[in-house]
């Protein structure tokens, strides 16, 4: 796998490459750069399999190189050292990240998933999808890439009626009836959409506000959603969901 | 009875009420009237006499009738047949005529029809006649031919009021009906004319009729109606209008004032609504209040679990900054040692949790719980090189069950500071997660030498869980978090149980 890293920090990208050489012989790094100028020229030059990329750099951003390039045919693992903002779109977008400093091990598990992307050609997709996000007015409301064994799904969270949790698994409940099984815990989840007005009514649930019907006071707590089901809410939860839901 | 063929406006055959064997014809357009009898044919001809008056005249008196004329008559289309005969054609308008026919056999039972070729007229009131209680009985108040509006003023010695009207030849086709002005409805009606109590100077009786004082509920405006009450349908082509009748309607108005108001069911029904309603009113108003006192105190409550929330970002994001250094001089010492690779490990999991402790979050799930506890924890052992271990039951879902993020940690701090520093390898630490119904468990256990559980110890670690647990337990009411600390010179295990988390 061919490689180009992408950093501000003259450290950063010394770094990086220090721990790919020890951990990681499948990737040979061809390039560094530390401007989205620089980066863009030698990734049209060398058209790398897959990109490090720091998501803020200086006035700029990683995102801002990305919109910058056409065709994206290579993979990129986001870099961060602590950036909410930017690690949420990428989360939104399914992509993946590493936190400074870079834990070896989970370097060694970011680039075995790229390659395993690299093999299935979608995130080039995915970034268009993220650059997308990124562009939006803040109040639209944001879609979701939910990553599937051969596709990526975009669903639109106001279209998301719930979640439920099956151990490190949650099927998504759509707005269609159809259901969606993705491979990640319903924690993941349940803190990207948390912000978006979704509730944590149980260890297993998620709810989305705009679907719940009533507030039923069987078994100390049920939300009855709009299409009948009901979901449980335990008592933990219970003042929190109220106070949500406005009851 | 037979009218010539232009006559317009034929009442007839109207009953009088309270009268029998008496029929009443408003003939007022009809000039010549030939008046036939019908007999039935089990009726003893013979036997019947009949009378003819033409307004007071008689002009024929117990006659009885020419057999010789009789013939069969169908009489109007009946299939019955009967036995009949003309009793003359006789002009009517502005007349009024009474035939009076009975049988020997039983004079008693008169039967009585009058034709009546006049126009209905306007009644008047002769007198109002109040009857009041005295010592000795009773006695009577007049007033003598009362205008349009009267007032009448009732207290508790009064009883009755007679309304006595003029005298007429068709008293009892007239109606005297009372109205209340305020609701328009009509609260009194009669067609019996009482006479006998009132006399003319002619000593002829005047119909007069009695009224309960307690026809009148209220005080206010009655109107007294005194009209022709004849069935207007039954009439052969007729066109007399409702104005037409207003001809022949007098009307008086009544202003009765009552000293005591008599109240009917509907009276009460209505001030039962009205009591009710003030008392659903004064109901609303207090369970309003309750709700407002009850938004107070949830208003209250949410005040406080806001400051509780406050409280809590404040103390969970303290790491003991002994341990911060103490973790970096740590890390530092490996690189001196050129051990980059421990080096690396252990930054990334000092970073990840700084990054924990910064980030602030809310609730974690226990496997993250884990993961931080197991940073952590490493990062101590390379420092005293104690052992440990982290147990979660197996049907736990660590996954997806939550908890308060950092909750342990400083409990795990105060077991290495306070347990087993002192013990090097010998050490050990055992943390576990169980399951008890639907309480959750966190225990670390440590083989520490112990500390008297009873006294407080300013020791970070401990101070910082108390003070956590009661924030939390205000923003978890339902859901109180407990504190149990065990300790002897074996060692330390400190358990916190959320209760009905599960």
């Amino acid at each position: 796998m061919r490689a180009i890293l992408v950093d501000d920090e003259l450290a950063n990208l010394e770094n990086l490459q220090i721990l790919l050489i020890k951990n990681c012989p499948d990737v040979k790094v061809v390039a560094t750069a530390s401007t989205i100028d620089d980066a863009f020229e030698k990734i049209n030059l060398h058209r790398p399999d897959l990109l490090f990329l720091d998501i803020q750099m200086g006035k700029t951003t990683g995102f801002d190189l990305l919109n910058q390039l056409g065709d994206k045919t290579f993979e990129v693992i986001f870099v961060t050292a602590y950036d909410n903002y930017g690690i949420q779109a990428v989360k939104f977008a399914a992509l993946d990240y590493l936190l400074k400093p870079v834990d070896p091990d989970e370097l060694i598990v970011a680039v075995s998933k790229a390659q395993d992307r690299i093999a299935n050609k979608m995130s080039g997709e995915q970034l268009n999808f993220l650059i997308n996000q990124i562009k939006r007015s803040e109040p639209a409301v944001p879609k979701i890439a939910l990553p599937q064994q051969h596709e990526i799904r975009y669903v639109s969270v106001d279209d998301i009626v719930r979640c439920v949790a099956d151990n490190t698994y949650t099927f998504f409940h759509l707005s269609s009836s159809e259901k969606i099984l993705v491979s990640k815990p319903l924690k993941e989840y349940s803190d990207l959409l948390k912000p978006q007005g979704f509730v944590r009514s149980h260890q297993s649930h998620l709810v989305n506000p705009k679907f719940v019907k009533s507030w039923l006071k069987e078994d100390g707590g049920t939300l009855l959603m709009n299409n009948g089901d009901k979901i449980p809410v335990s008592k933990p939860n219970r003042e929190i969901v109220k106070a949500i839901l406005g009851k | 009875m037979c009218v010539d063929s232009s006559a317009k406006n034929v009442y007839y055959a109207l009953g009088f009420p309270n009268q029998p064997h008496t029929s009443f014809n408003y003939l007022p357009e009809v000039n010549n009237l030939s008046i036939q009898i019908n007999f039935r044919k089990n009726i003893n001809i013979e036997q019947y006499r009949y009378s003819i008056i033409v307004d007071d005249t008689p002009i024929a008196v117990n006659k009885s009738i020419d057999k010789t004329k009789l013939k069969d008559t169908h009489a109007g289309g009946d299939e019955e047949i009967f036995s009949s005969t003309s009793l003359g054609v006789f002009p009517i308008k502005g007349k009024m005529i009474t035939i009076l026919g009975y049988s020997i056999d039983k004079p008693q039972d008169v039967d009585k029809t009058i034709f009546y070729g006049k126009l209905f007229f306007k009644s008047k009131i002769n007198h109002i006649v109040k009857q009041f209680k005295t010592d000795k009985g009773f006695d009577y108040s007049h007033i003598a031919n009362p205008k349009e509006k009267t007032d009448i003023k009732f207290d508790e010695k009064d009883d009755l009021l007679d309304i006595v009207k003029d005298i007429s030849d068709i008293d009892n086709m007239y109606s005297l009906s009372i109205k209340d002005r305020l609701t328009d409805k009509i609260i009194f009606e009669s067609r019996t004319w009482k006479f006998g109590g009132y006399q003319s100077k002619d000593n002829e009786p005047y119909p007069y009729v009695k009224i309960d004082k307690n026809v009148f509920k209220k005080s206010g405006d009655y109107e007294i109606i005194i009209q022709p009450s004849i069935d207007w349908t039954n009439c052969l082509d007729c066109d007399i209008s409702s104005k037409e009748v207003e001809k022949y309607t007098s009307r008086y108005t009544l202003s009765i004032t009552l000293d005591e108001e008599n109240y009917t069911k509907k009276d009460f029904l209505l001030f039962s609504i009205i009591i009710g309603g003030l008392c659903g009113a004064i109901f609303v108003a207090i369970l309003n209040n309750r709700k407002r006192k009850a938004k107070k105190k949830i208003d209250e409550e949410i005040k406080q679990k806001q400051t509780a929330q406050l409280q809590l970002n404040s103390v969970r994001s303290q790491l003991n900054p002994h341990f911060l250094f103490n973790a970096l001089a740590g890390i530092q010492n490996l690189m001196n040692k050129n051990d980059t690779e421990n080096a690396n490990k252990y930054l990334s999991k000092f970073a990840r949790l700084t990054r924990n402790v910064l980030e602030s979050k809310e609730l974690i799930s226990l496997t993250e719980e884990k993961t931080l506890l197991y940073d952590y924890l490493q990062m101590e052992q390379l420092r005293f090189g104690f052992q440990y271990t982290i147990n979660t039951q197996a049907d736990l879902d660590t996954e997806n069950i939550e908890i308060p993020a950092m909750l342990l940690q400083p409990l795990v701090e105060n077991a290495v500071k306070h347990g087993i520093t002192e013990k090097g390898k010998d050490g050990e630490i055992a943390i576990s997660f169980e399951k008890q119904v639907s309480n959750l468990l966190l225990k670390i256990t440590d083989n520490g030498s112990g500390f008297d559980a009873t006294q407080t110890y300013d020791g970070l670690g401990l101070a910082l869980s108390k003070n956590r647990i009661s924030l939390l337990n205000t923003v978890y009411k339902d859901t109180p978090f407990i504190l149990n600390i065990q300790s002897d010179t074996n060692g330390t295990t400190i358990t916190i149980t959320l209760s009905q988390w599960l």
